[in-house]
C-alpha cells in the first residue's frame, strides 16, 4: 500500500530546474532516505511533498486525508512561546482536539526528552533542543507521513545518536522520508534509497539492491609487512595487488572463495594479520553514483 | 473554528509577551493628555521661553473643548497611525521572512483563520489604545477647560474607531501581500498619502468616501454629520474592509511558498 | 509656577513616560539579541522622549 506516489515531479525556479522529473513511491510504514549533494533538490522535493511549494510539472498523489508532519532543516520557532504552548498549538492546527492536544504534547515532549523544559520559553533553547522540539512538533499529531529535512546533520555526535534512536523507534509505525548527507546514519534506517543529483533521480532501490549494483567485493589480506604482501601476490594463483602492507584480491564472479584463500594461506605459512571480505559502504556507493553520472 | 481559537491564542500571547498591549496604549494616552495640557500651559510656556517683547500682554482665548478633541484626533492621525503601522507591519510578512511561519503553513491551515486571528487581535489592541487615548484626552479637557457632552464624545470616538479598523485591515493586507515588513509599512503609508492627496484634489464631493470618516467623527462634536452620507460611508467602508481582508487572505495563501524553509 | 495643581496634572505624563522608558530598558537588558548595540539603544531610549522607547520596541527589539 503506497501512501504517496510521485510521478515525473518537476519544479522550476525561473530557468533553473531544481527538481527535474523525479518519480518514486512511499510504501506505508517504510523509511526512505533522500541522498544527494548540496543543491541536488532534496529540500525542494520535501517542500513540495509538504504542500509548501506548488510543482511546475508532474504530480503527487497522496492517500486521502493524509496527515503530514514536517521538520525543516532549520526549524524556526516563536521565541515567546513555551515548548508546550508551541506543540499544543501545532497539534490543534493539525486537527487534534484541545484536550488531546495537551496530552499528546506532554507525551511527545517526554518522548524527545524535553519534559523538563516544557514550560520554558523557546527563545532560550539551544540548537539541539530546538531540533528535538522540531521533531516533537512534527510528530505530535501522530501523522501517517513524516518528512524530515536533514534531521540530524546540525547536531553534535551525541545528539545525532539520540535523535537517530528516536527516529528508529518511529520506524514501522510511521512512514518516514528524510534527507541526509550523513550516509552512515542512512544505512541504519532505510528501506528505500533515493539518490538525487542536479534535480534528477540518478539511482534508487533498497539498500541491498543498490549495493549489489555498485559494490566491488574484494578480499583484503593484511600482512605484517609489505614484503610478505609482495610475496603473496607473486605466489598466489589469483590476480592480486599490493596495497600498503595488504594484498587485495577482487572477487567478482571468477574470484576465489574465502575458504580457498584460507587454505592457500595455511599452506604458505605467510605472516598474516587479518583477512576480511569487504563490501562497499553507502559512502563508497554515493561517490560512485555521483561520479558516474 | 478550532484553528481560529488556537491562532487567536497565539496572537494574544504574542501581543502580550512583546508588550504591544502595554506600550501602544501608553503612547496613545500620552498623545491624548499632551494636547489639552500643552494648550492649558501655553501662556506660561510662552512666558518662560521669553519669546515676547517686554510688556506684551498675552491674551490667548481659551480653546473650545471640541477643538481640543479634534486636535487629539489629529495627533492620532499622524503619530498614532504611524505607531500602528509600524507595530503591525510584520504580522504576516515578518513571520514568513524569519521562517516561523513555515511550521504553521505545513499544516492544513485555514488562511482565513490565520488572517482573521491577526486582524482581530491587532484591531482589538488598536481600538483599546485609541479609546484609552481619547478618554484620557476627554478627562484632561474636562478638568482643565470644560467637558464635551459625553454622548457626542462617544459618537465621535466610535466613528473614528471604524476608520482605525479599516487602517488595521490595510496594514494586514499589505503585510500579507508584500515580501517584507518594511515594504508593507511603505505600501500602507504610501496608499494613505496618495489617497488623501487624490481626495483633497478631486474628492470635494465624495461624501461616501471612507477617508471622510475622521471628518464625520469630528463633526459629531459640532453640528453632527449628515446621517445619509455617514450611512453610505459606513457601507462603503465595510465593503472596502471585506475586499481588503479577502484579498489579504488570498495573498497570505499564495505567498506561503515564500516562507523561509 | 509649579503649584500643586500643576504637579498633579503633569504627574501622569511623567509617570507614563518614565514607566515606558523603564519598561524598554528592562526589556533591553534582558534581550539576548537586540538589533544593534545595547548602549546605543539605551541612549536612544533615555534621550529621545517617547519616540525612543517606541523606536526600540518597533525596530530594536527583534522579537526574542
Amino acid at each position: 500500500m503506497n501512501l504517496v506516489e510521485v510521478k515525473s515531479l518537476s519544479k522550476r525556479f525561473g530557468s533553473e530546474h531544481a527538481v527535474d522529473g523525479i518519480g518514486f513511491e512511499l510504501a506505508e510504514g517504510s523509511a526512505t532516505a533522500l541522498i544527494g549533494p548540496n543543491g541536488a533538490g532534496k529540500t525542494t522535493t520535501l517542500s513540495m511533498l509538504a504542500g509548501l511549494l506548488e510543482a511546475t510539472g508532474g504530480e503527487i498523489q497522496r492517500k486521502k486525508n493524509l496527515s503530514i508532519g514536517f521538520l525543516p532543516q532549520y526549524p524556526r520557532f516563536f521565541p515567546w512561546l513555551s515548548a508546550l504552548e508551541f506543540t499544543e498549538m501545532a497539534a490543534k492546527l493539525s486537527g487534534v482536539d484541545a484536550k488531546k492536544a495537551r496530552q499528546q504534547s506532554e507525551r511527545t515532549l517526554g518522548f524527545v526528552g524535553l519534559h523538563q523544559v516544557a514550560h520554558k520559553k523557546i527563545g532560550g533553547f539551544s540548537g539541539g533542543m530546538k531540533q528535538r522540539l522540531g521533531l516533537a512538533q512534527a510528530i505530535v499529531h501522530q501523522p501517517s507521513l513524516l518528512l524530515l529535512d536533514e534531521p540530524i546533520s546540525s547536531l553534535d555526535p551525541t545528539g545525532r545518536r539520540e535523535v537517530m534512536e528516536l527516529l528508529k523507534s518511529l520506524h514501522g509505525q510511521t512512514t518516514v522520508l528524510y534527507s541526509t548527507h550523513i550516509l552512515n546514519d542512512a544505512e541504519e534506517m532505510t528501506d528505500q534509497l533515493l539518490f538525487l543529483q542536479n534535480g534528477r533521480l540518478v539511482e534508487h532501490g533498497s539498500l541491498s539492491e543498490v549495493r549489489s549494483r555498485y559494490e566491488d567485493p574484494q578480499i583484503r589480506i593484511r600482512f605484517e609487512n609489505a614484503d610478505a604482501a609482495e610475496g603473496f601476490v607473486q605466489q598466489a594463483p589469483w590476480p592480486a595487488v599490493v596495497k600498503g602492507t595488504a594484498a587485495v584480491i577482487p572477487v567478482k564472479a571468477e574470484g576465489p572463495a574465502m575458504q580457498e584463500v584460507f587454505r592457500f594461506l595455511a599452506v604458505k605459512n605467510l605472516p598474516v594479520v587479518g583477512v576480511e571480505q569487504e563490501t562497499a559502504s553507502l559512502e563508497d556507493i554515493f561517490l560512485k553514483v555521483v561520479a558516474g553520472k | 473554528m478550532k484553528q481560529f481559537s488556537a491562532l487567536l491564542l497565539k496572537e494574544w500571547r504574542e501581543n502580550l509577551r512583546n508588550y504591544k498591549i502595554f506600550w501602544i496604549p501608553v503612547v496613545f494616552i500620552l498623545l491624548g493628555i499632551t494636547e489639552p495640557l500643552s494648550n492649558y500651559y501655553l501662556p506660561q510656556i510662552l512666558d518662560a521661553t521669553g519669546g515676547l517683547p517686554e510688556g506684551a500682554v498675552i491674551e490667548l482665548p481659551d480653546p473650545e473643548p471640541e477643538q481640543l478633541m479634534v486636535a487629539v484626533m489629529g495627533q492620532f492621525q499622524l503619530i498614532g497611525m504611524l505607531v500602528l503601522v509600524l507595530a503591525y507591519m510584520g504580522s504576516i510578512a515578518g513571520e514568513r521572512r524569519n521562517g516561523t511561519a513555515t511550521l504553521l503553513y505545513v499544516r492544513p491551515l485555514s488562511y482565513t483563520s490565520y488572517f482573521l486571528s491577526k486582524w482581530l487581535m491587532a484591531s482589538a489592541v488598536s481600538l483599546f489604545s485609541v479609546w484609552a487615548g481619547f478618554l484620557a484626552g476627554y478627562y484632561y479637557t474636562a478638568v482643565l477647560f470644560s467637558a464635551v457632552p459625553f454622548g457626542e464624545f462617544v459618537a465621535f470616538a466610535a466613528t473614528y474607531s471604524v476608520w482605525i479598523v479599516l487602517v488595521v485591515t490595510l496594514v494586514l493586507f499589505a503585510s500579507a501581500s508584500m515580501p517584507n515588513a518594511g515594504l508593507a509599512a511603505g505600501l500602507t503609508l504610501a496608499a494613505l498619502l496618495v489617497l488623501q492627496l487624490i481626495h483633497s484634489l478631486f474628492g470635494s464631493r465624495w461624501e461616501w468616501s471612507p477617508l471622510r470618516l475622521p471628518n464625520y467623527a469630528a463633526s459629531f462634536l459640532d453640528i453632527g454629520p449628515d446621517a445619509n452620507a455617514l450611512a453610505w460611508t459606513l457601507v462603503i467602508s465595510l465593503a472596502c474592509l471585506i475586499i481588503l481582508a479577502a484579498t489579504g487572505i488570498w495573498f497570505a495563501k499564495r505567498n506561503r511558498a515564500k516562507t523561509k524553509v | 509656577m509649579m503649584d500643586e495643581r500643576t504637579i498633579l496634572l503633569v504627574l501622569p505624563i511623567l509617570v507614563l513616560q518614565i514607566a515606558l522608558m523603564i519598561f524598554a530598558l528592562v526589556d533591553l537588558v534582558r534581550n539576548p539579541n537586540p538589533n544593534g548595540p545595547k548602549w546605543m539603544w539605551a541612549a536612544i531610549i533615555v534621550l529621545l522622549n517617547l519616540i525612543g522607547p517606541i523606536l526600540y520596541f518597533v525596530i530594536g527589539r527583534r522579537n526574542y
